[in-house]
C-alpha cells in the first residue's frame, strides 16, 4: 500500500513529549495493528473499558478541555454528556471523515497513516456514550483512507479490539465503514446522518440535535477524526497532562494544514496558540512565501473563515485569539496568498465552490450563493457595475445567520471580510475593468 | 340530524405555555409552533414550505419572525412557543427578511404568470404582491431547466399519467417530495442535483403514478406541478366551489368541486381538509372520479325494450311501462315476485325511498344493498354483523400505539385509513401488524407482516387468542373454554394450520396485550369471504380475550360511501322484530313475506320464482361473485328495471333502463364508516335527462298507485325516526364457537385468486374517468417473480386464468410483494371480468394459470 505524499512534522513530534498525534505517522508499519500496539496502541481502549466507567471517560475528556476539531470547536466531553442517560433507544457514534473543506487535509493523514488511532478513539468515545455500533463516514473520493480504515478495522476485529465481549467485559462493539456521498455538505453533521441513512445529503433543522435524535432518530454523537484520534492520548496521560498543552482555553495540540503560497506546504501538529507568523515563516513549517514575495493575506481556518491581512498575523493559532482578530480557527486549514494574488479571483473560486456545494434546501443559501457567484464573476471578468459591491454586501447579509446550516454563513464570511479588507481592489476591478495585480493566483 | 354514533374521546389535560405576540398575550398548548399559534390567533405569517400535515423543514425561510433575546430571525414554522417568549411578526427586520426571501425566490423564477395555470391561486404571486419588491435587481440570465431533446413551449415535462412538471417555476419548497414520503410512503418523485441546480423530478425510470399523486399538484405552491385534468381549461377565478363528499370509499372524504360560474360543468376536485377524516389528502380516485359524471357515454334518455331491442323513450313512457308491469307482477296472487337491489353508494334519501318503495309499494321484503358478497347472512344477528357494527373513529388511528389490520388490502379498500395508519407510524411511532393472505401495501411501515394461507383468517385470529392465553399476556377468558371454542388445543397447532410461525403469532398477541390504545381494522377480505361469520366469531373472541373494547377500537369497516346508511335505513332484508316493528309503526304496514337477500333473490330468479327486479346503481353481472350465475338469473326475469349512469352488462339485460343522476348532480347525505353524517352539495344540475334515484322511485311508486310521501318533509321526518333505531350490536360477553372452515385443498396446478380493487380503479364506473384510466390502464394479473418464472412469463406476456365457471386472459405484472401461491386480479375491468372465475360455493377461488402463447 502507498499513501498520499505530504510533508508532516512527524520527526519533531517523535522527539516531543507534547505532540502526540503525529508521532508515528512517518512509520510505514504504524498502520499494522502489531506495530500500533508496540507503540502503546489500544492501551487506552483497554484501560477505559476494563478500568473506567463511561462517565469517568466522558469526565476525563471534559476535564482535558478537548474541543471539536471539525470546525465548530465545541467541547467534546460536554457534547457526549448530552446523550440522554435513560433513553431506551440504541446510541450511535459517527466519526466524521468527510473532510472536504478547501484547504483541509489533516484527517486524511491520520486515516492513511495511523488508522488504529482513529479506531481506538472511536471505540473509547463509543463506550463513553454507551454505543454498540459505530460508523465512520469517509469522504467517497478518499480511496486510500477507505482502504486503510477497512484494513485496520479488520485487523482490529481479528486482534479482539472490536467485536463481541471485548477484553472479557461483555461489552460488544461493531464498526461500520461507510463511504460518503460525494458532497461537501455531507460533512455537515445532520446532512451526514441523512446520507448515512440513505437519504439525500441535506441538512436537518436543529433542534432536535443529533445527541438527542440523530441517526435513525436515535441519540448520536458526531465527532471529527482528529478529535477522536486525540481521545486515546487523553485517556493514557490524563486530563491534567492535556490541559497543560496549548493555551488556557484552547487546550491541546492541533494539526494545521498549511497551503497556498508558502515554500513548505504540509500538515503540522503544533500546540494551540502557536504563532501564525512563525508558522508561515519558520523553516520548520512554511519556510516563508514562494519567491520571497510579500504576503497579501491568510485564511487561517479553511475556506469558510474570514481573511487576515499581513498586519494581523502576529496572532496565536487558537480559538480565542483568532476570534479577536475577526476570524476563526475552523478546521485549521491555513491558506496563504502572496501579493500578486487577485482577491476577486480568489473569492470567485471560493464562491464557486460554495454555490456548487450548497445542498439546495434553504432559499438564501441556494439562491444567494449563485447570485454572488454571478456578481463576482462579472467583476472578475472586468464587467462589474457600480453598486456591485454594495449589492454583494447586502446579499451576504441576507444570507448570514438566516440559513438552516452553517454552510450559508461559511460562504459569505470570507466575502464580507474580503470586501472589508480589500475594498480598493474590488473597486479598481469595477472602475478599470481589469485586475490590480498582473499575475493570477497560481501555486508554483 | 345529529351524529349519534360518534364516540367522544376523553379530554386530555394538555400542558400550556404563555407567550406574547405583537403585544398580545396568549396561551397555547406546549409543542405548538409560533406559526401555528399565530394562525390560531388570526395573525398570518407568510410561508411556502410549511404544510399542516408534514414535518417542518424550514427550507423556504419565508416565515421569519423576530423573537426577543434571539439575535437572528427565526423560522416560525419550526420554532416552538416557549413560556415568556416575545414574538414580533411585523417588525422592520422581519419585513426586510421576507423581502429578501421573495427576492431570492424570484431570481430564477420565469415570471410567466400569464401562461401559468397556477395564476390566481399561486402562493408566490400572492406573497410577492404582499411582501416583495416592485423591481428586481437581478440582472443576469435566468437559469433554465430544460430537457435536452424534448421540445416544449413552456419547458414542461410529463412525469406521470396526470402530472406535468415545470422545473423553472419550482421554488424548491420540497412539499411534494415530503408529502410523497412522509404521508404516502411513495418514492416515485425526488430532488436531484445541488444548489440552485436542484430540481424535482420523477425517480429515474419511474412515473409519478402513486395512488395519491394528485395531492402533489394540489399542495405545490406554484405552477411547477399541474395536472392535465385541470390545466389550461379555465382560470380559477372564474369558478365557484361546491362542497361535496367522495362517493368512492366509505371514509366520506371531504372534497370540493370547481364549477364554472353559471355553467353546468365541473372542472376539478380538490380537498376540503377535515382533520377528523382526511387531513386534506385525496386518493386519485377521489380526485379524478368526478370525471365519470361528465362522460360522453352517460345514458341520455330512458330506454324501453321493444322486440328484444332497447330503444330511447321519454320518461313518461318508461315510467308508465315500468309501473304497469310492476303492479301486474306485484298483484299476482300467492307469491312474492318483486325484488330490488340498491347501491350502498347512494345517498340516504335515495336508499330510504328505495326501502319504502320495495316494502310498501311492492309489498316485498326482497331488499338488499350487498351485491358483491357471497353467502350473506340475511339478518343482522350474527357475529360478522356484530363486529361490523362497532364504533370506529378514524382520527383515533393516529393515537393508537398498536394497530392491527386483519383481512384488508388497506390501500386498495380504504386509502384514507391507509394514510392514517402510515401517519400513526410516521408521527406517533405506532406498531403496525398486518394479517392477510397476501402481502399488502403498508408492509413497509409494519412492525410485522403475517401472510397466512388463503382462507384461514379465523384460524389465524384464534391462534393469536390462544397464544396470549398460553403466555399469560391475556386473561380475559377461560383457557379451556377458548380451546374448545376455537377447536385447537395449542396456539402452535392453530398457527401451523394457517401457515404461520408461532413466534409471529406471539409477537402480535403480545403487542395487543401490552398496547395502551389499540386499533384493529378488518376489511373486505373478511367481508368477501364465504366464511365471514366464522371470522366474525373469531373477532368477537379476540375482543373478549384482550378486552379491546376497553382500550381502543375494533371493527370490520364498511366499504362503500353509504354502507352504514343503507344498514341504518333498513336495507338489510331481515330486519328482526324490533326494527321491522319500528318501520311498521311509521308506515302503518310492513310486508309479511319472507325476506330474501341478494343470493336468495338471484337463486329464486334462476328458478323462475322471482319475476321482476329493480336495480338502482348496481351491476350484478360485473360484481356478483359468480358472473354467469348472476347473468342467467337476471336473464330469466320477466321484467327487469335497471337505473344507472351508463350502459352496463347488466342494463343490457333490462326491459326498462332509467338514466340515473350521479352524486355530484344532486344534494345528498351520507354516513361514513364512523357513522358520521355529512352532506354533499351538488356540483352541477343533472346532465341530459338523468334523475336522482329518490325522484325516480317516488315517481314510480306514484304511478304504481302507492305514493310514498306527501312531500320531502314527510320523507325526512320518517328518516329521522328510523335513524333512531340502534342497529349496533354489543360485543358478546362470552366466547363464541368458531367453526373453522379451512379452505378446500388446492386442486393440482392451481393458485388462489384474490380479487380486489386497483388503487386507481374502484367500482365499475371509474373506467369512465379518463384520468383514472390513464393510471390503471387495463386489467392485469399480479404474480410473484417465482411464479412468473415457472410459467415462463414476464412483462408484456399474458396469462390465461381458468376456473370451472369461466376464463379470462390478462397481461402479467410481476410484483415482489406477492406470494407464490396467489395471484391478484383487479375487479371491475369490463374487458377482464374476473368475477367470472369466482364461485359462490368455494371459500378460496382456485384457478388454473397458464401462459398465453401467441
Ligand atoms: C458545510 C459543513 C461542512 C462540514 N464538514 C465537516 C467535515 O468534513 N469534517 C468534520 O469533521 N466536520 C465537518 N463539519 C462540522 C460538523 O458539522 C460537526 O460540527 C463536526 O463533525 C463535529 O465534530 P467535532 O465536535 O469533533 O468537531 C462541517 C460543517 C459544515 C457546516
Ligand atoms: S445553508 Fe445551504 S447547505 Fe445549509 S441547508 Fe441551507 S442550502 Fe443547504
Ligand atoms: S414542485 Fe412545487 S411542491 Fe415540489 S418543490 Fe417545487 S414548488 Fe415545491
Ligand atoms: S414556512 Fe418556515 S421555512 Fe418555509
Amino acid at each position: 500500500m502507498f499513501y498520499s505524499p505530504v510533508i508532516t512534522n512527524a520527526s519533531e513530534a517523535a522527539k516531543s513529549d507534547k505532540l502526540h498525534l503525529f508521532r508515528y505517522v512517518e512509520d510505514p508499519d504504524q498502520v499494522k495493528v502489531a506495530t500500533y500496539e508496540q507503540h502503546g496502541g489500544y492501551k487506552a481502549w483497554r484501560k477505559a473499558l476494563t478500568g473506567m466507567s463511561p462517565e469517568q471517560v466522558a469526565e476525563t475528556v471534559k476535564n482535558a478541555g478537548l474541543r471539536g476539531r471539525g470546525g465548530a470547536g465545541f467541547p467534546t466531553g460536554l457534547k457526549w454528556g448530552f446523550v440522554p442517560k435513560n433513553s431506551p433507544k440504541p446510541r450511535y457514534l459517527v466519526c466524521n471523515a468527510d473532510e472536504s473543506e478547501p484547504g483541509t487535509c489533516k484527517d486524511r493523514v491520520l486515516m492513511e497513516r495511523d488508522p488504529h488511532a482513529v479506531i481506538e478513539g472511536m471505540a473509547i468515545a463509543a463506550y463513553a456514550i454507551g454505543c454498540h455500533v459505530m460508523f465512520i463516514y469517509i469522504r467517497g473520493e478518499f480511496n486510500h483512507s477507505i482502504d486503510r480504515m477497512e484494513a485496520a478495522m479488520r485487523e482490529a476485529y481479528a486482534a479482539g479490539h472490536l467485536g463481541k465481549n471485548l477484553y472479557g467485559t461483555g461489552y460488544d462493539l461493531e464498526m461500520i465503514v461507510h463511504t460518503g456521498g460525494g458532497a461537501y455538505i455531507c460533512g455537515e453533521e445532520t446532512a451526514l446522518l441523512n446520507s448515512l441513512e440513505g437519504e439525500r445529503g441535506m441538512s436537518r433543522m436543529r433542534p432536535p440535535f443529533p445527541a438527542i435524535e440523530g441517526l435513525y432518530a436515535c441519540p448520536t454523537i458526531v465527532n471529527n477524526v482528529e478529535t477522536l484520534a486525540t481521545v486515546p492520548h487523553i485517556i493514557n496521560h490524563g486530563a491534567e497532562w492535556y490541559r497543560k498543552l496549548g493555551t488556557e482555553k484552547s487546550a491541546g495540540t492541533k494539526i494545521f494544514s498549511l497551503s497556498g503560497h508558502v515554500k513548505r506546504p504540509g500538515n503540522y501538529e503544533v500546540e494551540l496558540g502557536f504563532n501564525l507568523k512563525k508558522f508561515i515563516y519558520d523553516p520548520a513549517f512554511g519556510n516563508g512565501i514562494i519567491g520571497d514575495k510579500k504576503l497579501k493575506g491568510v485564511i487561517p481556518g479553511g475556506a469558510s473563515t474570514p481573511f487576515l491581512t499581513p498586519d494581523m498575523i502576529d496572532v496565536g493559532l487558537d480559538y480565542e485569539s483568532l476570534t479577536v482578530k475577526g476570524s476563526m480557527l475552523g478546521s485549521g486549514a491555513v491558506i496563504v496568498f502572496h501579493e500578486q494574488t487577485c482577491i476577486v479571483w480568489v473569492l470567485l473560486k471560493l464562491i464557486h465552490f460554495f454555490h456548487h456545494e450548497s445542498c439546495g434546501k434553504c432559499t438564501p443559501c441556494r439562491e444567494g450563493t449563485a447570485w454572488l457567484e454571478q456578481i463576482i464573476h462579472r467583476i472578475e471578468a472586468g464587467e462589474g457595475h457600480p453598486g456591485d459591491i454594495e449589492a454583494m454586501d447586502e446579499v451576504c447579509s441576507n444570507i448570514l445567520g438566516r440559513t438552516i446550516c452553517p454552510l450559508g454563513d461559511a460562504a459569505v464570511m470570507p466575502i464580507q471580510s474580503a470586501i472589508r479588507l480589500y475594498r480598493d481592489e474590488w473597486q479598481y476591478h469595477i472602475d478599470n475593468h481589469r485586475c490590480l495585480v498582473d499575475t493570477r493566483f497560481e501555486f508554483k | 340530524m345529529a351524529d349519534s354514533t360518534k364516540i367522544e374521546t376523553p379530554a386530555r389535560t394538555v400542558e400550556t405555555v404563555t407567550f406574547t405576540i405583537n403585544g398580545r398575550t396568549a396561551t397555547v398548548a406546549k409543542g405548538t409552533t409560533v406559526l401555528q399559534a399565530a394562525h390560531g390567533l388570526g395573525i398570518t405569517i407568510p410561508s411556502f414550505c410549511w404544510h399542516p400535515k408534514l414535518k417542518p423543514v424550514g427550507a423556504c425561510r419565508m416565515c421569519y419572525v423576530e423573537i426577543e433575546k434571539m439575535p437572528k430571525l427565526q423560522v416560525s414554522c419550526a420554532t416552538e412557543v416557549t413560556n415568556g417568549m416575545v414574538v414580533f411578526t411585523e417588525s422592520d427586520k422581519v419585513k426586510q427578511g421576507r423581502r429578501a426571501i421573495i427576492e431570492f425566490t424570484l431570481l430564477n423564477h420565469p415570471l410567466d404568470c400569464p401562461t401559468c395555470d397556477k395564476g390566481g391561486e399561486c402562493d408566490l404571486q400572492n406573497l410577492t404582491f404582499a411582501h416583495g419588491y416592485d423591481d428586481s435587481r437581478f440582472a443576469f440570465q435566468k437559469l433554465r431547466k430544460i430537457e435536452a431533446g424534448v421540445p416544449s413551449t413552456f419547458d414542461d415535462i410529463k412525469i406521470g399519467p396526470e402530472i406535468v412538471l415545470n422545473r423553472n417555476r419550482c421554488i424548491l419548497c420540497y412539499k411534494c417530495v415530503r408529502a410523497n414520503k412522509e404521508a404516502f410512503g411513495e418514492y416515485d418523485l425526488g430532488a436531484f442535483e445541488r444548489g440552485n441546480h436542484t430540481e424535482i423530478n420523477a425517480a429515474p425510470g419511474q412515473q409519478v403514478d402513486n395512488p395519491f399523486s394528485g395531492n402533489l399538484v394540489e399542495i405545490c405552491p406554484v405552477g411547477a406541478l399541474t395536472n392535465t385534468d385541470w390545466r389550461y381549461k379555465i382560470r380559477v377565478w372564474l369558478t365557484d366551489q361546491k362542497a361535496s363528499i367522495c362517493p368512492f370509499t366509505s371514509s366520506g372524504t371531504n372534497i370540493q368541486f370547481y364549477v364554472e360560474r353559471h355553467k353546468n360543468r365541473i372542472f376539478r376536485t380538490t380537498g376540503r381538509r377535515n382533520d377528523a377524516i382526511d387531513d386534506g389528502w385525496l386518493s386519485d380516485v377521489t380526485r379524478y372520479g368526478y370525471q365519470i359524471i361528465q362522460s360522453p357515454d352517460r345514458l341520455k334518455t330512458p330506454l324501453i325494450k321493444k322486440n328484444g331491442k332497447q330503444v330511447p323513450a321519454t320518461w313518461d313512457e318508461a315510467l308508465a311501462v315500468a309501473a304497469a308491469r310492476l303492479t301486474e307482477i306485484r298483484d299476482k296472487k300467492g307469491c312474492v315476485c318483486v325484488g330490488g337491489l340498491a347501491s350502498p353508494s347512494l345517498d340516504n334519501a335515495s336508499l330510504y325511498t328505495f326501502n319504502k318503495f320495495m316494502r310498501v309499494a311492492m309489498e316485498s321484503n326482497n331488499v338488499d344493498y350487498r351485491t358483491e358478497y357471497r353467502r350473506l347472512p340475511s339478518s343482522l344477528d350474527n357475529p360478522y354483523d356484530i363486529a361490523a357494527s362497532q364504533a370506529f373513529t378514524i382520527a383515533d388511528i393516529d393515537e393508537s400505539d398498536v394497530i392491527v389490520v386483519i383481512g384488508s388490502d388497506l390501500v386498495r379498500e380504504h386509502p384514507n385509513e391507509y394514510l392514517r395508519v402510515r401517519k400513526a407510524e410516521q408521527f406517533n411511532r405506532s406498531k403496525v401488524f398486518l394479517l392477510n393472505p397476501l402481502s399488502t401495501k403498508p408492509s413497509d411501515v409494519a412492525a410485522l407482516e403475517l401472510v397466512h394461507k388463503p382462507g384461514a383468517e379465523e384460524i389465524a385470529i384464534s391462534a393469536i387468542c390462544l397464544a396470549a392465553m398460553e403466555s399469560g399476556w391475556a386473561s380475559g377468558v377461560n383457557a379451556d373454554d377458548l380451546k374448545s371454542k376455537t377447536g385447537f388445543k395449542k396456539a402452535a397447532d392453530a398457527a401451523g394450520a394457517c401457515g404461520l410461525d408461532l413466534i409471529e403469532i406471539q409477537a402480535v398477541a403480545r403487542a395487543i396485550a401490552e398496547g395502551k390504545k389499540i386499533t384493529i381494522i378488518a376489511g373486505e377480505l373478511v367481508t368477501r369471504s364465504r366464511e365471514r361469520e366464522a371470522i366474525g366469531a373469531a373477532l368477537c373472541n379476540l375482543n373478549r380475550v384482550f378486552g379491546v373494547d376497553g382500550k381502543g377500537q375494533m371493527a370490520i369497516l364498511a366499504r362503500h360511501a353509504n354502507s352504514v346508511g343503507a344498514a341504518r335505513l333498513g336495507l338489510t332484508p331481515d330486519l328482526g322484530a324490533g326494527f321491522a316493528g319500528a318501520l311498521k309503526s311509521i308506515w302503518g304496514q310492513y310486508p309479511e313475506t319472507p325476506p330474501q337477500n341478494t343470493d336468495a333473490m338471484l337463486a329464486a330468479a334462476r328458478k323462475e320464482e322471482l319475476d321482476a327486479m329493480i336495480l338502482v346503481g348496481v351491476n350484478p353481472v360485473m360484481i356478483y361473485p359468480d358472473r354467469e350465475f348472476a347473468r342467467e338469473a337476471l336473464d330469466k326475469l320477466d321484467f327487469l328495471i335497471a337505473c344507472d349512469l351508463f350502459e352496463t352488462e347488466t342494463t343490457q339485460l333490462a326491459d326498462v333502463v332509467l338514466p340515473l343522476a350521479g352524486w355530484a348532480e344532486y344534494r345528498g347525505e351520507y354516513f361514513n364508516l364512523e357513522g358520521r353524517l355529512q352532506s354533499a352539495e351538488p356540483g352541477i344540475a343533472p346532465l341530459n335527462e338523468a334523475r336522482p334515484a329518490h325522484q325516480i322511485l317516488e315517481s314510480l311508486a306514484e304511478q304504481c298507485g302507492s305514493p310514498l310521501f306527501a312531500g320531502m318533509d314527510q320523507r325526512n321526518a320518517e328518516m329521522e325516526k328510523i335513524l333512531k333505531v340502534d342497529i349496533r350490536r354489543p360485543w358478546p360477553t362470552g366466547l363464541i364457537e368458531v367453526k373453522p372452515q379451512p379452505q378446500e385443498t388446492a386442486p393440482e396446478r392451481t393458485v388462489a385468486l384474490i380479487m380486489g380493487d386497483d388503487p386507481h380503479h374502484s367500482g365499475y364506473l371509474t373506467e369512465k374517468a379518463p384520468s383514472l384510466v390513464g393510471f390503471c390502464g387495463e386489467a392485469y394479473a399480479e404474480l410473484s417473480p417465482e411464479l412468473a418464472a415457472k410459467l415462463k412469463v414476464g412483462a408484456g406476456d399474458s396469462v390465461r386464468l381458468e376456473a370451472a365457471t369461466g376464463k379470462i386472459i390478462v397481461p402479467v405484472r410481476v410484483s415482489e410483494h406477492i406470494d407464490n401461491d396467489v395471484v391478484f386480479v383487479p375487479r371491475n375491468f369490463m374487458a377482464a371480468p374476473v368475477n367470472s372465475l369466482v364461485s359462490r360455493k368455494q371459500r378460496v377461488d382456485w384457478v388454473k394459470i397458464s401462459k398465453v402463447s401467441d
